[in-house]
């Protein structure tokens, strides 16, 4: 578990496990993960703030809308995400500080375009010592 | 427990497959096929289906089917439209995804010669690729017009002229579309990517007709051998994955409501007469003129490239069909006529002869069915069939679905290794994204042909042309 996250096949799309010593840790690491789902290895520069808040009826609901926040970010503003602070979580509801950059060609090497972040297969397991996620995406 | 063969191309998935299937299944393959659907999820995904209420018929997997999100891709399931659901992964992430054809009066020759700067026009007309925006930025107002609009909009606003209408699917416009019903994060997500090609399978192909299979047809269809005629294949882009995923959502917690649980939450469904279940299907009409614009609006450019380049000759639409859609229709049931809503994901609408809802100049004929094979292997037009009707609510396949996952696609071939490839079997290749490339590699996906013939000979959807890609564009 060196990796915080890999991705997963699917006969035709793709997911992305994620681990963490928290709760907290799998929500980062599983946006990093779509991050290089979208961008690969690009670096990202963490020059512009934006700010998230995000509520569902659980927790499994709230990491696929946070997901579905930074592919919408990426989609609407090509915003990168690069690091991020997660500033509350709970089971219902985050509020993070994100830092990335605007998708620029000459620097980012977009991979592909991700429709969506799915229900398929989504879990988030607490283990004795660490956490674990998988989560499926649509491209 | 186990598939029940009942002749060469027909496989049951008899309700004993699984616990609480109201239906059996049926799936369309040849022996060689059937191995390849069964090596994932396929079976599992079609007997899931086959457990959501008012299910008519039987739940259907075409011969290119493969695992997807709750509904398999090439799937088909008509709903009974008074006790039947309409469920929003029936339909699909990409609303209306489909394909059009355009037939040139021009011949292989004429072309060659010019060929690498037309795909070079081509690609730099045609917004494509990963994070690509459109030419335009739409105004909220503005997409409001498209979304109830479609095609007509983009004709309107100088992109084709009206007489393509009549050889789109539902000409071009789908009448109960409702902007309302569409949230502003979908409208967001739209709002500068109309007119644009996307990534991953979606393309634009320069392709000759190498083979006639059905002279009448192809006649009508004004198809001939040696012509060029160009493929277009995308979708509504960034605004139908976002109606899909709201509504998602919103059905998930609906549910309850209704007393429905599924097996799968991608399954996630809702009466179709609810409120919930009308305010998608207005909703995914909306999405569905939102891809007939942008079809439209490709097709534009392509015509443009095409003078621009070529200096002569003209593109006449010969057809545009979704493949992602559920659509109100009317089927012969046990000698009764019923409305049913036909979720069709990754499947053809596969209208034969005399069909009200096909254009006039090919009534007599049939409804053209453009399938796309993968890049670098051929693609087909069909026909529609009266056994269409009778088995499968009036659909066929799509193309010629994945047999390999991206990742495994990857491995052991790069994209220029795979550009010069092609290039000696005569196929020019522009990508965006040369990741992109190696995922749609040929081997990638199970023979078209196969699946095809598999139609053909079960009579469901009958061969008409065969083309051959010269010049591809990718996403």
């Amino acid at each position: 578990m060196n990796l915080p996250f890999q991705i997963l096949e699917h006969p035709s799309d793709l997911g992305i496990e994620v681990y963490g010593r928290s709760l907290e840790d799998i929500f980062c690491n599983a946006a990093k993960g779509l991050i290089a789902v979208i961008a690969g290895t690009s670096h990202i520069e963490p020059s512009k703030k934006r700010n998230v808040t995000i509520d569902a009826n659980n927790r499994e609901n709230l990491l696929v809308r946070w997901l579905s926040e930074v592919l919408f970010l990426f989609d609407t503003e090509r915003f990168l995400i690069a690091d991020i602070h997660m500033d509350f979580l709970h089971d219902n509801e985050l509020k993070a500080t994100v830092r990335g950059e605007r998708y620029q060609s000459t620097k980012h090497d977009l991979q592909v375009d991700v429709k969506a972040i799915t229900y398929h297969k989504l879990t988030i397991e607490e283990h004795d010592d660490f956490w674990l996620a998988r989560v499926f995406v649509d491209i | 427990m186990t598939l029940q063969k009942i002749d060469e191309y027909r496989f049951i998935v008899p309700k004993s497959f699984q616990k609480g299937m109201n239906v059996e299944g049926l799936i369309y393959a040849n022996d060689l096929l059937i191995k390849a659907i069964e090596k994932d999820e396929t079976l599992q995904q079609v007997a899931n289906v086959a457990t959501l209420p008012g299910l008519v018929g039987r739940s259907l997997a075409m011969p290119d089917a493969h695992q997807g999100y709750g509904f398999a891709i090439g799937g088909v399931a008509a709903m009974d439209l008074e006790e039947g659901v309409v469920s929003a992964g029936g339909v699909g992430f990409d609303i209306n995804c489909g394909v059009r054809l355009l037939a040139s009066n021009l011949m292989l020759s004429d072309i060659k010669p010019r060929l690498d700067e037309l795909l070079n026009k081509l690609f730099s007309e045609i917004p494509c690729g990963a994070g690509k925006s459109g030419k335009i930025e739409l105004t909220f107002g503005q997409l409001d017009e498209v979304l109830i609009n479609g095609a007509r909009w983009a004709i309107k606003n100088g992109y084709g002229s009206y007489a393509d209408l009549d050889h789109i699917e539902e000409r071009g416009t789908m009448s109960n579309a409702d902007a309302k019903e569409v949230s502003d994060r979908a409208k967001r997500r739209g709002r500068d990517q109309l007119g644009t090609l996307g990534s991953g399978n979606h393309f634009v192909e320069i392709q000759f007709v190498k083979e006639v299979y059905d002279q009448d047809a192809a006649s009508t269809y004004g198809l001939y051998e040696n012509q060029i005629v160009i493929m277009i294949h995308s979708g509504s882009r960034g605004l139908g994955h976002q109606v899909c995923t709201d509504f998602l959502e919103l059905m998930q917690e609906a549910m309850p409501k209704y007393g429905i649980s599924v097996v799968d939450r991608q399954l996630a469904c809702v009466p179709i007469l609810s409120i919930e279940g009308q305010r998608y299907l207005k909703a995914m009409e909306a999405a569905s003129n939102f891809a007939f614009a942008n079809r439209q609006m490709i097709s534009h450019w392509t015509r443009e490239a095409f003078n621009h380049v070529l200096k002569k000759g003209t593109l006449d639409l010969v057809y545009d069909v979704a493949h992602n859609i559920a659509k109100e229709e009317i089927h012969k049931i046990r000698n009764e006529n019923r409305r049913v809503l036909v979720h069709r994901k990754g499947a053809t609408r596969a209208f034969p002869k005399h069909h009200a809802s096909i254009p006039k100049d090919y009534d007599k004929i049939g409804q053209p069915i453009l399938i796309p094979g993968s890049m670098g292997t051929c693609s087909f037009v069909l026909v529609g069939t009266e056994q269409a009707m009778q088995e499968t609510f009036g659909s066929t396949c799509h193309g010629a679905g994945r047999s390999m996952s991206r990742h495994a696609a990857k491995k052991n071939i790069s994209a220029d290794q795979l550009i010069n490839s092609l290039k000696e079997k005569g196929i020019h290749v522009r990508g965006a994204s040369k990741s992109g490339l190696t995922e749609e590699k040929p081997e990638a996906y199970k023979d078209v042909s196969m699946v095809v013939e598999v139609m053909h000979n079960a009579g469901i959807a009958k061969k008409v042309a065969k083309m051959i890609p010269i010049g591809v564009i990718k996403g």
